[in-house]
Formats: structure tokens, C-alpha cells, sequence
């Protein structure tokens, strides 16, 4: 879907153009023969063109469903345009659907990039759509913001060097130190036989949080966690026979892992027919949305996962004044559903943009588009966005806490429940464990 | 021609009628056959040029579509003219993209010679998989390949040398390429089996050989009573098409940057074939060129539609194949008898 602010002039071409060729052939022949006396080109200098890449279908087409509500808010946020420099500048968001695919990635940001002529991309949820689209940027010279995924396999699963960085793209997000970090400290809260058993699928993220040196493994053997973990499994998986089995052997009392929502509900509904109880489960990915967790039913209180963004984050908007709260109130009241974390770091995708954008030398400045988010100090509805200080060059981290889903009246709720990495964001409850009325 | 001639057979000539008696040919090509030739050598000539005339996106758009056509030829190939249906050629695509990763990032040979190598090493992979396989017939051969794309799937989501399920990127290859080569080569990659494909189909079908492949596509049993030998016909359209594939599968991946087991070995690869082969008219070679075009427009007007496009998508092929079951093309052949690029004999009367 493309949205536009406003009717676009036609840049400037070399040459004869996909879109020339396509309109002709289709037989408009009125845009054809526009198109072949473009329109003098004063205005389309003025308009900054935002590509936006995310999954809205597929697998994980839930990452992608706040989209809608956040491109109608920087509409709004940016309708008269933006100060540029002492000059006005309108601002144009194409969008385009990574199918969960990170072929389709690949060719959408492509598409933007040479189709489009965009002058920023934005891209956002896990590796399959975020590494495609950044690689595209950077071998095209395309300035290029990313968020969630987390950062190592982002950074390291392109290949990134820590003493060279990269030169277009950027990202931000929280990294594996913190998740395991929050993780161990959320158990150590109850009393448990510290025996954890893993469901890492075999792709990016999997591979980065089961890696036996830079992942968990070796963070739990230090804090005295017995690991269960049968390798990597192919997702889309529908049969848990054989996790189930060794975990009950095992006797795990805590799962663990980041496991695609559909393949999670099954791992779940099997524990459940086969009886294996652990107290605790934190799955991120599978149980970090509503939406997913109304599918699982009665079965998902209790479960556990990372929080990296709620209403009660003490971070507020600077494109549209927001709090938190307000944030996702604004989101239900517009569209009859739940927060879900993505909704902020979609959000947050276009407020770093339009700083860096209002810190440029506006559209067709690439260069100086990508030093002004090199040199990004902003207070997001993330929290901080700083490149300079991030672990690696390229990349800022933003604060991770541990909620669970509690039962409020009829329904769950994301409680907030540890924060031990990040202490500005207030907890709301303490950690229950799964089947023990709390 | 032996040196002695037969003695001449005693057969009475009838008397000679009143009119002459209507003599006939047998031709192939034909005055669209011509046109069809000229057409493609123009756009063959055109394409190569065009990165002195056209725009980067066109470039792009041009390079994705030859790709496309080219695995559409490849398939097509085998299920048009050997009567093998392979729902399972995206592992040789996966293969000639994994070659890139394996010759061209760590070996550190230029991106583009990997081409001709990924092709020799899918057809050396498809040799060992044709052993297996050609012990199936028809459903269970489908079956039987789209199991071996699985298993070269799932054996290099295991190798973590080449990034094992999380992929890896081939960006460190591309890097030192200027912009204007890299565009331009694979273009021209593109061009060389996108066109390629479409004449080496037209003259090997005009040949012996096509004449027998098409009676094997026909009836493997009749054409194996007249002495084809319908096993080695295959065998070679097999490794042949597997070649094609492997280079596709490089030049694909040269322009993605970033390859995955997912997105290397996806079902995908042969389902849009599927789809523009079926849609354009299978067993011609002008179908599948229909077909892409189709493809492409299509995608172009709805992909924003998400879940929709895809469901039209659909909805288009069952109705192209309930109404026209042989395709766009096959209407036409039949109703206007029209061929671009004939590899049918036909039988003409001579003036």
C-alpha cells in the first residue's frame, strides 16, 4: 500500500523507466505519455521519501499489525510538512510487505531503492526481514534504520565487523546479554530445580541465543542451570514428541527459547495432552503478543516472556507528545485492539527517522542524511537512541525488562515483573508460578 | 546413400489427371517463424545494451524477469517436453546460491564466475539424485523430487560453515564491484540464460533429438517402440535443466545479497514456474515467456493486496486451467495456428 501525503511530482529519470515501460504496456497510454514529459522537478526535491519494509503477512504477520495505526499517526505528525534546513519539506512513507520472507525482503527494499528512489529506509521485526533490507541499503548507499532484532544477530549475522561497522545502516534494539541476563534473574525469583529446557529453532535467532559461547549455554552452566537442549529443530515444527519426552526425563522445570507464535501453541497444547508441568515458561517471540495469547486460551497464564516496551515505560513520543500509556491507549481506542511491543518500536522507527531527517540536508543529501543518524541523541518512546555508544559501532540498545501474563477479570494482562537491567521501569507484580494460584 | 540404388519398385503411375497433382512439404519454419527469430535476436541485442540506455530500475526489473522466464524454460523443459514433473527443482537454485557462499565469499573467486561453476555443480549433484529418482514414475517421481529438495534443505540448514538456518550474506563478495559491473554483469547473465534457454530450446527441439523428445512427451511407450531411447533422452533433459537451474540460482542470489535455506531451497521457486508454465501454455516455448509477463503484471497490480494477491493469483490459474487447459499459448496455437518459435513439422501444400 502506498500512502501519499499528497500528489507527488515524478522525479527526475536518466533513463526510460520499469514504471514508463509497465504503464505503457498495460495500455494507460495517458500515463504513458505523461510520464514521458515529466513534470519540471522543483517539488519532487521537496518530498523525502520514507521506505517502510514489514512483515504484514506471513508467519509473522502479528509483528505487523500496529503498522496501519503508526504510518496514519507520522501522516498526521508530518501533514504540513517538515522544517528542513529553513525550508518545508513533505514527507512520503512507501510501504511494502517483507512476507515474512527474506527473499521478498531483499526485493522490496531493492524495489524502493531503485523503483521508488527513496532516500530512507525503515525496517523492523526479526532478522528475516531486517538483514535483507539492511544488506540491500548498505551495497546501494541507501541510509537505512532498523529495530527488533536482536542485535548480535543482526550485527554478526551480516557479517559485521566491530572495529569497521557499517556504513548505511543502523539499528537499534536490545542484544542476547540483556535477554539472558533478565531471563536468569526472572527465575531466580522462585524456587525452582534450575533445570532449563531449550526450544531454539534452527534460523537467526535460534542459532544466536543456543550458540555455546556467545549465547545462553554458557551463561546458565555459570549461574548453576542444568541445560536440556536437543539442538536446533526446523520451524515450522508440529510435533514436540521428542522435547516432551526428554524434558519430562529430565525433569525441566523451566522451558525456554524463541520459538515463531504457530509452532509455540502446538509445543504448548502438547505439553499440556502429554503432562509435562514446568513452572516456568519464558518463550519470547511466541508470547509476546495478545493476540497470540487469546489463541492459546486459559493455557496462557502464567507464561512469561521479555518486555520491551509497555504503557508503563516512563518514555513519551517526541513526533507526537505521547506517554506510553497514552500511546497505547491512542492505538486501542483507534482500533478496538490490545497493545503489543511493536506498536513503540514501529513508532519509534519514524521519530529517529524525522530527527535525523530534520538534522539533514533533506531528500537527495544522502550523505548528510546518513551523518545525522550517525550522530542520533534522542529520547524516544523507546528510551534513548544513541549510535555512539552503542557495544558495536551502528548499533544503540534500548532497555529490557521480564513481564508475565496475570489474570486481570476476564482476561490476561502483560504484567511487568522484573527489572533487574533496567530499574527506571517501574514492576507490577512479582513473578507466579504457572498453575499455583497467585 | 548406398551406391548401388535399389532397383526402382514396380508401381503403375495412374494416368496423369487433369490437374497437376498437389505436392506437399514438410516445413518448420514458417514466415512467423522468422519474425519470431529476428524478434528475439533484437531483444536479445536490446537487453544487452541496456545498460547504456535504461535506468537502474529497469535493469532490475529486466534482470528479475530473464531469471524468472529462465527457471520458467527449465521446468518447463522437463515437464513439457520429457514428461518428467519435478516439483522440485528449487534444489538446484539453492545449490548454484549456496555455490556463491561457498566459491565466492570464502574462497574469494569473482561472483560471476561462480555462474558457470554453480551450473557444473548442480548437474553434478543431479547426477547421484537422478539415480534415485528415475526409479519413480510420474506422482511418486513429483514426490520423490521434491524430497530431494528437502533433504539438500535440511542438510544445509546443518552446515554451519556455509551460516547452517540463520543464512549468511554475501555482501563481502559484492563489495568491491563497481555499481554500473555489477548491475551490467548480471544483466547480462540474466540475458545469456533468460535467452538462452528459449533458442537452445528452439534449436535442439528443431533437431532429431526434439522430434524425439516430443514422442516421448507424447507416449513413453510408443516412442520407446520406435527406438527412442526414452530413459537416456530424460536423463539428459534432467541434468541439463539442473544445470540451467544451479546458474539461475546464482545470478538470483548475486542480486538478493543475502541467501538463507529457506529462502534458497523455497517451494516458491518452483510453484511461480509452476504457475507462468501452466498459465502461459506447457510445452511451448512461447508460453512461458506469456506466462512470465502475466506473472509480472499481475504482481505489479496487486502485491500490495498482501493475503489477496495471492489468493487472485490462485484464482487465475484455476481458471485459465479449467477454460483453457493448455495454456494462453495453446489457445492461440489452436485457434490461429500461430507460432513464433515452431518446433512442430507441419505438412504444407506447395504451390
Amino acid at each position: 500500500m502506498t500512502i501519499n501525503d499528497k500528489p507527488i511530482a515524478r522525479p527526475a529519470r536518466s533513463g526510460l523507466s520499469r514504471r514508463t515501460l509497465f504503464k505503457a504496456g498495460a495500455g494507460l497510454a495517458v500515463a504513458g505519455a505523461a510520464s514521458a514529459f515529466p513534470a519540471p522537478f522543483v517539488r519532487a526535491a521537496q518530498t523525502f521519501k520514507i521506505g517502510f519494509v514489514s512483515p504484514r503477512t506471513g508467519p509473522l504477520a502479528v509483528f505487523a499489525e500496529s503498522d496501519d495505526f503508526t504510518m496514519a499517526q507520522v501522516r498526521k505528525a508530518t501533514a504540513g510538512g517538515v522544517q528542513v534546513g529553513g525550508r518545508r519539506v513533505a514527507v512520503e512513507i512507501i510501504y511494502k510487505d517483507s512476507q515474512s520472507n527474506s527473499n521478498r525482503a531483499a526485493e522490496a527494499a531493492s524495489e524502493l531503492i531503485l523503483d521508488d528512489e527513496v532516500d530512507l529506509i525503515v525496517a523492523a521485526s526479526t532478522p528475516s526481514t531486517t538483514n535483507p533490507v539492511a544488506d540491500q541499503c548498505e551495497i546501494n548507499g541507501v541510509p537505512c534504520i532498523t529495530n527488533d532484532t536482536p542485535w548480535q544477530p543482526h550485527f554478526f549475522g551480516r557479517g559485521g565487523d566491530p572495529k569497521v561497522g557499517f556504513e548505511w545502516t543502523y539499528h537499534f534494539f536490545w542484544g542476547l546479554e540483556d535477554i539472558i541476563g533478565s531471563f536468569t534473574s526472572l527465575w531466580s525469583q522462585i524456587e525452582t530445580n534450575k533445570t532449563v529446557g531449550a526450544l531454539w529453532p534452527n534460523d537467526s535467532d535460534g542459532n544466536a541465543w543456543g550458540d555455546p559461547k556467545r549465547g545462553f549455554p554458557a551463561v546458565l552452566a555459570e549461574k548453576g542451570y542444568g541445560l536440556v537442549d536437543l539442538g536446533r529443530f526446523q520451524s515450522p515444527a508440529d510435533d514436540f514428541t521428542s522435547f516432551l519426552i526428554d524434558f519430562k526425563a529430565k525433569d525441566v522445570e523451566i522451558v525456554t527459547g524463541v520459538v515463531p507464535p504457530p509452532d509455540f501453541a502446538n509445543f504448548w497444547s502438547q505439553a499440556g495432552q502429554q503432562g509435562l508441568k514446568p513452572k516456568i515458561v519464558t518463550v519470547a517471540k511466541a508470547s509476546e503478543f495478545p493476540a497470540a495469547i487469546e489463541a492459546i486460551g486459559d493455557r496462557a497464564e502464567g507464561l512469561s516472556v521479555e518486555v520491551w516496551w509497555s504503557p508503563v515505560h516512563p518514555f513519551s513520543s517526541g513526533m507526537t507528545g505521547q506517554s506510553s500509556a497514552e500511546l497505547a491507549a491512542a492505538y486501542t481506542a483507534a482500533t478496538g485492539r490490545r497493545w503489543a511491543m511493536p506498536l513503540a518500536f514501529k513508532h519509534s522507527l519514524f521519530e529517529v527517522a524525522l530527527d535525523a531527517l530534520k538534522r539533514s540536508e533533506g531528500p537527495g543529501n544522502p550523505d548528510a542524511l546518513r551523518e545525522a543518524i550517525k550522530t542520533t541523541n534522542y529520547a524516544s518512546i523507546v528510551g534513548p537512541v544513541n549510535f555512539q555508544t552503542g557495544p558495536v559501532p551502528n548499533v544503540s540498545k534500548t532497555p529490557l525488562v521480564t513481564g508475565q501474563w496475570q489474570r486481570e477479570g476476564k482476561s490476561l494482562e502483560l504484567r511487568i515483573v522484573d527489572n533487574a537491567l533496567a530499574s527506571n521501569i517501574p514492576v507490577q507484580s512479582t513473578l507466579v508460578p504457572i498453575g499455583a494460584k497467585g | 546413400m548406398t551406391s548401388q540404388t535399389p532397383p526402382p519398385l514396380p508401381v503403375t503411375v495412374a494416368p496423369a489427371p487433369a490437374r497437376a497433382p498437389a505436392k506437399y512439404a514438410v516445413t518448420l519454419s514458417t514466415r512467423t517463424s522468422r519474425v519470431g527469430e529476428t524478434l528475439l535476436l533484437v531483444t536479445a541485442i536490446a537487453l544487452c545494451l541496456m545498460p547504456w540506455w535504461g535506468d537502474r530500475s529497469l535493469i532490475r526489473t529486466s534482470t528479475e524477469f530473464l531469471y524468472i522466464l529462465a527457471l520458467a524454460q527449465m521446468w518447463n523443459m522437463l515437464a513439457g517436453y520429457a514428461g518428467l514433473v519435478s516439483i522440485g527443482q528449487q534444489a538446484f537454485v539453492g545449490i548454484g546460491g549456496y555455490c556463491l557462499v561457498v566459491f565466492g565469499v570464502q574462497m574469494g573467486l569473482n561472483i560471476f564466475l561462480v555462474v558457470p561453476v554453480a551450473a557444473v555443480v548442480a548437474a553434478l549433484v543431479a547426477v547421484p539424485s537422478a539415480l534415485v529418482l528415475f526409479r519413480l514414475r510420474g506422482a511418486y517421481f513429483a514426490v520423490g523430487t521434491w524430497v530431494v529438495a528437502e533433504v539438500f534443505r535440511l542438510l544445509t540448514a546443518n552446515a554451519s560453515v556455509v551460516g547452517g538456518g540463520s543464512g549468511t550474506s554475501i555482501t563481502a563478495a559484492v563489495q568491491g564491484i563497481p555499481v554500473w559491473w555489477r548491475d551490467a554483469l548480471t544483466l547480462w547473465g540474466a540475458v545469456i540464460l533468460g535467452v538462452g534457454a528459449i533458442a537452445a530450446g528452439y534449436f535442439v527441439l528443431r533437431s532429431r533429438y526434439g522430434l524425439a523428445l516430443q514422442a516421448v512427451r507424447d507416449s513413453e511407450a510408443a516412442s520407446g517402440s520406435l527406438g527412442i531411447r526414452v530413459r537416456r533422452m530424460q536423463w539428459m533433459l534432467y541434468i541439463a535443466s539442473a544445470a540451467g537451474c544451479g546458474a539461475i540460482g546464482a545470478i538470483i542470489f548475486i542480486s538478493k545479497l543475502r541467501i538463507s535455506p529457506s529462502a534458497a531451497f523455497s517451494l516458491d521457486w518452483t510453484t511461480t514456474v509452476f504457475f507462468i508454465v501452466v498459465i502461459g501454455g506447457i510445452g511451448t516455448l512461447e508460453g512461458p515467456i506469456l506466462g512470465t509477463i502475466l506473472f509480472f503484471a499481475l504482481r505489479g497490480l496487486l502485491s500490495d493486496f498482501g493475503s489477496w494477491y495471492l489468493i487472485l493469483l490462485g484464482a487465475v490459474a484455476v481458471i485459465v486451467m479449467i477454460r483453457m487447459p493448455d495454456g494462453l499459448w495453446g489457445w492461440v496455437l489452436r485457434r490461429f495456428n500461430l507460432s513464433l518459435f515452431p518446433t512442430r513439422r507441419r505438412l504444407d501444400r506447395t504451390p
